[in-house]
């Protein structure tokens, strides 16, 4: 992945973050919790120019999500239930506005409808200078966005 | 008068965010039905007349284009406003649902005084309503 893109995506992903969950990417070198359930959600958009965005954060950041796009307290049990439904919409609005960024609103993109699969054991979490990944830091949780151009 | 309001979208979470918001916007909305697809929308909409659907395009089994499609093939639902509420930014998609007889487009994600904006019209606020300046000079699109 070119550096331009990857920056374009953390931005994106930050400020919909920001704006929306009032959740902010830090500076923090954080480490992967240890015994915690890794969930990667995925989706694609397709038109004059297709890719696919990948998100893999654990599932209680979800749960953090969750909790803050409702505006209720994180060990509500409505957090645990909707924490998927929670990641796949955000992607959805990371995605869409990824999608204008890059290649601007004269061409129509479709988007896929998100997808989230457990995964069976912690990623690769290296940073590889954002190449093709981009690892974060986000209220002491670490996740990771992926492109993946086609 | 309070008016029913249905919001069509496949993410619970974002409808939920939506109902937050639209009390938030100070909107005077009634009962909030919902439905997850277009086919789930369309038995709402056969149990409950609303004033207006809040309609997502990205949905599973029948999505956003295809309900305003069949919509405004039924002369007893063609009269509903409709107002998208998308991550989708295409000038060309947004026309196509103009044509397509919606009434309005909030690009997710939308904060309470755009939706109030689009929404205002046709609903009205609460006597208690925060009042936020309109910004659309009358062009919901």
């Amino acid at each position: 992945m070119e550096l331009t893109t990857t920056r374009t995506l953390t931005a994106i992903f930050s400020e919909v973050l920001a704006n929306l969950a009032f959740l902010f990417t830090d500076d923090e070198e954080t480490e992967p919790a240890l015994g915690e359930v890794w969930l990667e959600t995925s989706i694609s958009y397709h038109g004059p120019v297709s890719g696919t965005l990948r998100f893999r954060c654990t599932r209680s950041f979800c749960e953090l999500l969750a909790a803050n796009l409702l505006g209720i307290d994180p060990d509500d049990e409505a957090a645990a239930r909707q924490s998927e439904d929670a990641v796949r919409e955000f992607m959805n609005i990371v995605c869409g506005q990824f999608v204008t960024s890059m290649h601007g609103s004269d061409d129509v993109y479709n988007l896929s409808i998100p997808h989230t699969v457990e995964l069976p054991e912690t990623p690769d979490l290296a940073d590889d200078g954002g190449k093709t990944s981009s690892t974060l830091s986000v209220d002491h949780h670490v996740v990771q966005l992926i492109y993946e151009p086609k | 008068m309070a008016r029913d309001v249905l919001i069509v979208d496949d993410s619970m979470t974002m409808r939920q965010m939506v109902k937050k918001t639209m009390r938030m916007a100070g909107l005077d909305v009634g009962e909030v039905y919902e439905a997850s697809n277009g086919i789930e929308a369309l038995a709402q909409l056969a149990e409950h007349p609303v004033a207006v659907i809040l309609l997502d395009i990205n949905m599973p089994t029948m999505n956003g284009i295809q309900l305003l499609t069949r919509m405004k093939g039924n002369s007893r639902l063609k009269g509903i406003p409709i107002v998208i509420a998308s991550t989708e930014g295409s000038r060309e998609r947004i026309e196509q649902m103009e044509e397509f007889g919606a009434f309005g487009y909030v690009r997710k994600p939308f904060q309470p005084e755009q939706l109030r904006d689009v929404l205002k019209p046709l609903l009205g606020v609460r006597d208690d309503g925060v009042d936020y300046d309109a910004d659309t000079d009358g062009d919901l699109f």
